[in-house]
């Protein structure tokens, strides 16, 4: 597990499919070889009133990690990462009359997976309740865990295949983190974060850039 | 290509195979402080683990329950966290214990749903956020056999004596047994483990009596 | 001499073509009739087999005796010196001695025969790049070997090593003393496992830190290996057999500048990466970073 990067990719009037296909066509060309698929999917759910202040958990699964179950429960004031394994979802279950799932916020980001090199890229057309939003592009460089060594190098290699639309400061997320090793659930708190702004965005036109 | 599943797809499927153990048999038992080598004699000449010795444990376990504040349909879901004292890298195991079946005079243990998973150590900030309320808490010390499927645990149960940070330290044994404990974990529906359980404890019978406890009525007694 | 061991090859493996068909024999009888004889004539058919196994054996009997024949017997009793007391060994433990003697001497026979055939080779391609010349009179002056030295001295360099770098953590393991194996972690940004011969460095592999420490498999990660390739040459390079600690030491220092492995942009083309790979190699006297592709 190295680190990653994850960046939004403007749509500007294409299609998920569409965009896709471009940065694949891209990456390809840079010598990528394709290496299945992946996918990134986020449940929420809130307390019911009678446990008193709302807190929301949520409930997240990485293909990359098909054995562990992310959770992030997030009280107002700050969030407590968890990981654990796959029969959390079955406790969830359990928790139902404590902890509802929201329903038309599941949010999930889905495609295809290239490795190159030691990078791992992937382009994800990202989904809430079924609803295309837009696209997020995944760069994982596997042999460092530290973001700060590896931060200019990183942000090379996206502005090679995303050109000026590549980022140019590291994830919100990741700011106040970057001489820390670098971890699985920091992936997925990235991808939290993203998943929030997908679904308070309007519609998948979206130019604004988290960053 | 086949496109991925979700992680709900494949957990929904395991359910439906019914692979999932989710089912714990469970007999329990007790013994005196004075007899408890010889039991451990027994054990590891009937156990699995003959020539590697019984495994060691320390674990510090937290019991919490969830609990909302409606009066009128009062809620409760118990979940406990147990950690190992003396492997510092191993994971945290978190553990829901549900409501436990007695079942008729026929039925040869105690079955109650269960579900353990690994996690973790933020488990502990993660529960007290989540809304649930620390009940109790104890250091158990002892010595872990296997037989086929059934786990076979000796253990002696400590207070802690509230010191929380320093789990280990300035402990005080409950009381001058052990608790010895014969449990199973399966997926629902497979009754035949409760009959070899049965049997097992028939084996001990001499040293300690595995038995059906009901703690409904312990709690009414005291 | 080398007639005598092919004609002794051959005699032997007559022999075991004889024994490998005189099982056959033996098969075929404690097997008896057989559902593949069939109904009809079984018995004749039974014997028939028998009779065309045991023609197998005259013959290879035959190519036995006429390889035995052909062997010109040794001029007398092999004079084997006074091991051939050892034999007449009565103490238990003592009984083992005559194969081990047997064994070291056929190794000392291989090693005799390696490096005679290593030192024409290196004799014929000299590996030393250094920019040092030696004077035949430093040359004579330092004699004592450096791959056969007192543990304690390995002991000093490798603390001393640990010593030199705060970002460097040194564990040492000995699996055997003379020649420790250590895991030289760099940062956060790699971990190497140096095997030494003596004051020599003899093996070096470099991993991610989360990879495991074997000595015998390599990174799953391109960078890696790619840096373990430059350590060999980097090894080979600083190699001296005339100043070994001086060796270790001047490889360290420059393995020591992989601390920017993946922070430090080329020096040449100034950038960070160049084929998916950032700047692997540096230089060994400016220890500044290049691409493969730069240098």
């Amino acid at each position: 597990m190295g680190v990653t990067i994850l960046t939004q990719f403007p749509v500007e009037n294409k299609t998920g499919p569409q965009i896709i296909e471009l940065l694949s066509k891209r990456i390809s060309a840079l010598g990528a070889v394709p290496q299945g698929q992946f996918l990134v999917d986020c449940e929420t759910y809130s307390s019911v009133p009678a446990l008193g202040h709302q807190r929301t958990v949520h409930v997240l699964h990485n293909s990359e990690q098909p054995a562990t179950v992310f959770a992030l429960l997030e009280t107002g004031t700050k969030t407590i990462p968890l990981a654990t394994d796959g029969l959390f979802d079955l406790l969830m279950m359990k928790m139902s009359s404590f902890y509802q799932s929201k329903k038309q916020t599941k949010a999930e980001s889905k495609g295809p997976r290239f490795e190159i090199g030691d990078f791992c890229v992937k382009l994800g057309s990202v989904t809430v309740s079924s609803n295309f939003k837009g696209v997020l592009v995944e760069v994982e460089y596997k042999p460092c865990v530290v973001p700060a060594m590896c931060w200019d190098l990183i942000m090379e290699f996206m502005q090679g295949f995303l050109g000026s639309l590549g980022p140019t400061t590291p994830p919100s997320f990741l700011q106040n983190r970057m001489q820390d090793i670098y971890s699985p659930i920091d992936t997925i708190q990235q991808y939290l974060e993203h998943f929030t702004l997908f679904r308070k965005s309007p519609g998948p036109a979206l130019i604004m850039r988290p960053q | 290509m086949a496109a991925l599943g979700t992680a709900i797809d494949s957990l929904t499927a395991a359910m439906k195979c019914n692979i999932i153990p989710n089912q714990e048999y469970l007999l329990q038992g007790s013994v005196l402080d004075q007899y408890v080598e010889v039991l451990l004699h027994r054990l590891r000449g009937l156990c699995d683990n003959v020539d590697s010795g019984p495994e060691t444990f320390n674990d510090h376990e937290l019991c919490y329950s969830l609990r909302a504040n409606n009066v009128n349909t009062p809620m409760a879901l118990p979940l406990r966290v147990r950690r190992a004292l003396d492997v510092s890298d191993a994971p945290f195991q978190l553990r829901y214990v549900g409501q436990q079946e007695l079942g008729d005079k026929n039925r040869p243990t105690v079955v109650r749903s269960c579900i353990d998973m690994a996690c973790s150590s933020t488990i502990i900030e993660f529960l007290s956020e989540l809304g649930c309320r620390l009940d109790f808490e104890y250091i158990a010390r002892g010595y872990m056999f296997r037989k086929g499927r059934m786990k076979v645990t000796v253990s002696k149960i400590f207070k802690m004596n509230g010191i929380a940070n320093k789990p280990g330290e300035g402990v005080e044994a409950i009381s001058q047994s052990y608790l010895v404990e014969l449990s199973v974990q399966a997926p629902s529906g497979q009754d035949a483990i409760a009959e070899d359980m049965r049997v097992f404890a028939e084996q001990l019978r001499p040293l300690v009596q595995l038995e059906k406890i009901d703690y409904k009525r312990l709690g009414n007694m005291m | 001499m080398e007639r005598d061991i092919e004609q002794l090859n051959s005699a032997l493996n007559s022999v075991k073509i004889l024994r490998s068909n005189v099982r056959c024999v033996f098969e075929s009888v404690s097997n008896g009739l057989r559902a593949d004889h069939g109904e009809e004539s079984k018995e004749s058919k039974y014997i028939l087999e028998l009779q065309e196994l045991l023609t197998i054996v005259n013959n290879n009997l035959r190519d036995v005796e006429n390889s035995v024949g052909n062997l010109t017997p040794p001029p007398g009793a092999f004079s084997l010196g006074n091991t051939t007391y050892l034999s007449q060994e009565t103490t238990q433990e003592r009984q083992q001695l005559y194969g081990q003697l047997v064994n070291s001497y056929k190794w000392t026979d291989k090693i005799r025969e390696y490096s005679a055939l290593a030192g024409n080779m290196l004799a014929a391609n000299s590996f030393n790049k250094t920019y040092k010349t030696y004077s035949t009179t430093k040359r004579r002056k330092t004699q004592t070997s450096n791959h056969n030295v007192p543990p304690e001295i390995i002991e000093n360099l490798i603390t001393s090593i640990d010593r030199l770098f705060t970002d460097v953590t040194i564990t040492a393991k000995r699996p055997f003393v003379p020649n420790p194996l250590i895991q030289v972690a760099l940062g956060r940004v790699l971990r190497a496992v140096i095997a030494f011969k003596g004051l020599m460095i003899e093996w070096v592999v470099v991993k991610a830190l989360s990879e495991d420490n074997d000595l015998w498999t390599e990174s799953r990660y391109k960078v890696f290996r790619k840096v373990t390739e430059n350590c060999h040459a980097a090894m080979c390079h600083f190699h001296s057999p005339m100043m070994p600690e001086l060796a270790v030491r001047s490889f360290m220092h420059w393995f020591h500048s992989y601390i920017t492995l993946f922070s430090a942009p080329c020096k040449r083309c100034s950038k960070h990466l160049q084929s998916n790979l950032p700047p692997t190699w540096r230089d060994l006297r400016s220890l500044e970073p290049y691409h493969e592709e730069c240098k």
